[in-house]
């Protein structure tokens, strides 16, 4: 078990995610998109979401404040300029 | 007092390095790139600075608004010159906008202990991170030399993640805390 806290489009929110914490970063990626279709992700629902629209997203998996399990689906930081 | 490395001075470093002026510690800025006129839009410099290296341009603002004094260092920022300007220092803060300087200064940081702060933002502005070295893996461009933010269409972001990237600053110097936070249009979150 892991909260998965997934950013698209300036919004982020969190997600219970009743698998491995160790799942591939396909499978995220593609259990992202089903439960931002779905509406199942507070905030983030987008009925129409493309099959790749997460393809170039980054996961990552950290502990948060109190040292729980999260992976953050997240787009791409490159610039601090 | 503690000396602070800001590397790279565009729109998150310099407006990060504008919020730890009352930190109490010695300033010392690197970046290599002059300010264009373009650069006012998302960037903390002024006319008057226009033209000027961007690390001297810092220095001088800091002394001239709020008395406060910086040293600049107007170089690129490479291996071969990376130990120098790390020198001293008890806190890097990392806010190129590439990622081969980004590879650079944590390669550097890492075997030295140096305590690493990293700032970084989305391509289309609507998302940033503040991330300490131990937990941050730096992403490639999507191609380049690629160019962002320069319109200032995303200035409220890039000042929300400056500000954010000055409070980890702030709550580490306090007492050793090393908060990584998220950005998004949504609001700042603490993730570490």
């Amino acid at each position: 078990m892991a909260v998965l806290n997934i950013t698209y489009q300036g919004q982020s929110a969190d997600y219970d995610l009743e698998i491995d914490y160790q799942a591939s970063d396909a499978d995220i990626r593609r259990i992202a998109v089903e439960v931002v279709r779905a509406g199942d992700v507070r905030g983030l629902r987008v009925a129409s979401l493309a099959d790749d629209a997460f393809a170039h997203f980054v996961v990552d998996r950290l502990r948060g404040p109190a040292g729980e399990p999260r992976i953050y689906l997240r787009p791409k930081v490159p610039f601090g300029a | 007092m503690a000396r602070i490395v800001f590397c790279g001075v565009g729109a998150l470093g310099s407006t990060a390095v504008h919020y730890c002026r009352n930190l109490g510690a010695e300033l010392r800025v690197v970046d290599f790139d002059r300010v264009e006129s373009k650069n006012l839009a998302a960037q903390w410099f002024v006319k008057q600075s226009v033209g000027k290296n961007k690390a001297e341009a810092v220095r001088l603002q800091l002394g001239n608004f709020y008395g406060v004094k910086a040293e600049a260092l107007g170089v690129r920022l490479a291996a071969g010159n990376v130990a120098q300007l790390l020198d001293g220092c008890d806190l890097a803060v990392d806010c190129f906008d590439n990622h081969d300087s980004r590879v650079v200064l944590s390669e550097a940081a890492r075997p030295r202990a140096l305590p690493l702060v990293h700032a970084a933002l989305a391509a289309d502005g609507s998302f940033g991170l503040v991330r300490w070295d131990e937990r941050f893996a730096p992403d490639r461009e999507d191609a380049p030399g690629q160019a962002t933010c320069e319109g200032g269409e995303h200035l409220p972001v890039i000042g929300v993640v400056g500000t954010a990237l000055a409070r980890a600053i702030q709550d580490f110097l306090r007492g050793g805390a090393r908060h990584d936070y998220l950005i998004s249009l949504s609001g700042v979150t603490r993730t570490s």
